[in-house]
């Protein structure tokens, strides 16, 4: 599978993590029989978008597309960062592009400075409020913190889109290694109920079922409804509402369930409160939907052994883990944490850093 | 609670030495066909399991299934302790 020089993969799963994986490790990334069988063949155009803004993104790249779209080459130059805008196609939402840049952003030449433009929330992806409370302090505890900040400019919901965030990060030489497993007890909710083109009246309706679940728990509980009016709410209607749970250790867990045809404000905030309790459940330090970037960050960090307590791996995680080794040829340990607890298993994963240090960046 | 998995798993194992895909991992299905080759684990034939509608997605679907037993006022007091308000002399040791 692995050659020498570069990365070999086959299919169309996982690209995200595997371009990453390309360019931080500086390997060639080759993937073929992309959806070989396929009606419609190759690349769809929301893959070949994130190729193009990778390309923007970076200096000295080489993607090379084959001519039925099933098989592509990345030779991966430097990270530049930069102000750069993208407009992502409506097949998807922004938080698919941003997911892969957010773990390059740190490591460039210059602070990233990204404006896109297109769908902010929806239900495949983590949407621009998400990676706002929970994604980036995920990257903080490694130290990737000053001027670290997600605006969203506008709200754009399914099918038309219409919003806008900008991305800034801070550009570091080198990420903390962390030691993170005691996932403390947790102190206080905050939620964000957004309703765009339709009755403001949703957002407070959404609050108040919400409430009916989670107030039982603690007190501290604040769930902000964030208004969007005119230009600023997008072109379609719809709304959400994403919850976070804070420990005492600021172990954050999220859920957000976002509005579909039919379903009650009251239905959908109920499921996303139920959603935040099952995670809060599963337990660990990590949110479930963040193994990836903290476990990378993990295999970045100093020569040193990191640690942190989660739950069992998603499937995109395992084959992150397997990929990762495949580049780095860092391999996690991951024990059980301590069985004679109830409740579900809880793992520590730990791994020795490879002391990644970004020869991008620019100095002085 | 969860006691359909008492047994023990290695992760390690079956992430880094087994040729069982993510999916089968996560649903715990370890048949024999999938046993780990303990010496070759260079050589790992990717079977693909290629759906090519499978999306590459980070928000994985909520299983309105499984939010149903937060309608139990039992399961609902079961993660008490996980919050500070919960005292600490129940389960887990956090």
């Amino acid at each position: 599978m692995t050659q020498a020089n570069g990365l070999q993969f086959s299919g169309h799963q996982y690209l995200r993590h595997r371009l990453v994986l390309s360019i931080l490790s500086g390997k060639a990334l080759k993937i073929d029989k992309i959806r070989p069988d396929d009606k419609n063949p190759g690349l769809r155009d929301y893959e070949v978008s994130l190729l193009r803004l990778v390309e923007k993104v970076m200096n000295g790249t080489v993607i090379e597309i084959s001519l039925t779209g099933t098989a592509i080459l990345v030779k991966p130059g430097i990270i530049a960062g930069g102000p750069i805008t993208h407009d992502c196609p409506l097949s998807r939402s922004i938080g698919y592009f941003l997911e892969p840049l957010i773990m390059l952003a740190p490591f460039s030449k210059k602070p990233f400075n990204l404006t896109l433009r297109g769908i902010t929330t929806d239900d495949k992806d983590l949407s621009a409020d998400l990676l706002r409370t929970v994604t980036l302090p995920h990257l903080e505890v490694f130290g990737i913190s000053d001027g670290l900040e997600l605006r969203i400019k506008k709200r754009g919901s399914p099918p038309l889109g219409g919003g806008e965030v900008q991305f800034l990060c801070p550009v570091v030489k080198q990420v903390k290694t962390l030691n993170f497993v005691e996932p403390g007890k947790i102190k206080r909710i905050r939620g964000i109920a957004h309703a765009v083109r339709v009755s403001p009246q949703f957002s407070n309706r959404m609050i108040e079922a919400s409430r009916s679940v989670l107030n039982r728990y603690i007190p501290d509980i604040y769930l902000y409804s964030d208004v969007y009016k005119g230009e600023d709410s997008g072109k379609s209607p719809g709304y959400a509402l994403t919850l976070l749970a804070e420990s005492t250790t600021s172990a954050i867990h999220c859920s957000e369930v976002v509005s579909q045809p039919g379903v009650a404000p009251e239905d959908i905030a109920i499921q996303a409160s139920r959603a935040l309790l099952r995670e809060i459940q599963r337990g660990g330090c990590v949110d479930e939907r963040h193994q990836t970037l903290v476990l990378l960050m993990m295999v970045l960090g100093s020569e040193d052994v990191g640690r942190v307590r989660m739950a069992e791996p998603t499937e995109r995680t395992i084959q992150f883990l397997r990929d990762v080794k495949i580049a780095f040829a860092t391999s996690f340990k991951i024990t059980p944490v301590d069985a004679s607890s109830e409740g579900p298993a809880q793992l520590l994963y730990s791994c020795y850093g490879t002391g990644y240090v970004n020869t991008n960046r620019s100095l002085a | 609670l969860s006691s359909k998995r008492t047994k023990r798993r290695d992760w390690t194992k079956l992430i880094y030495s087994s040729n069982t895909t993510p999916a089968d991992i996560v649903r715990g299905s370890t048949t024999a066909d999938d046993q780990p080759d303990e010496d070759d684990d260079l050589f790992t034939v990717k079977k693909a399991t290629d759906d090519a509608e499978a999306l590459d997605r980070t928000k994985d679907l909520v299983p309105v299934d499984e939010l149903k037993q937060w309608e139990d006022e039992e399961v609902l007091d079961s993660i008490r302790h996980l919050f500070i308000t919960g005292g600490d002399d129940v389960g887990d040791e956090a």
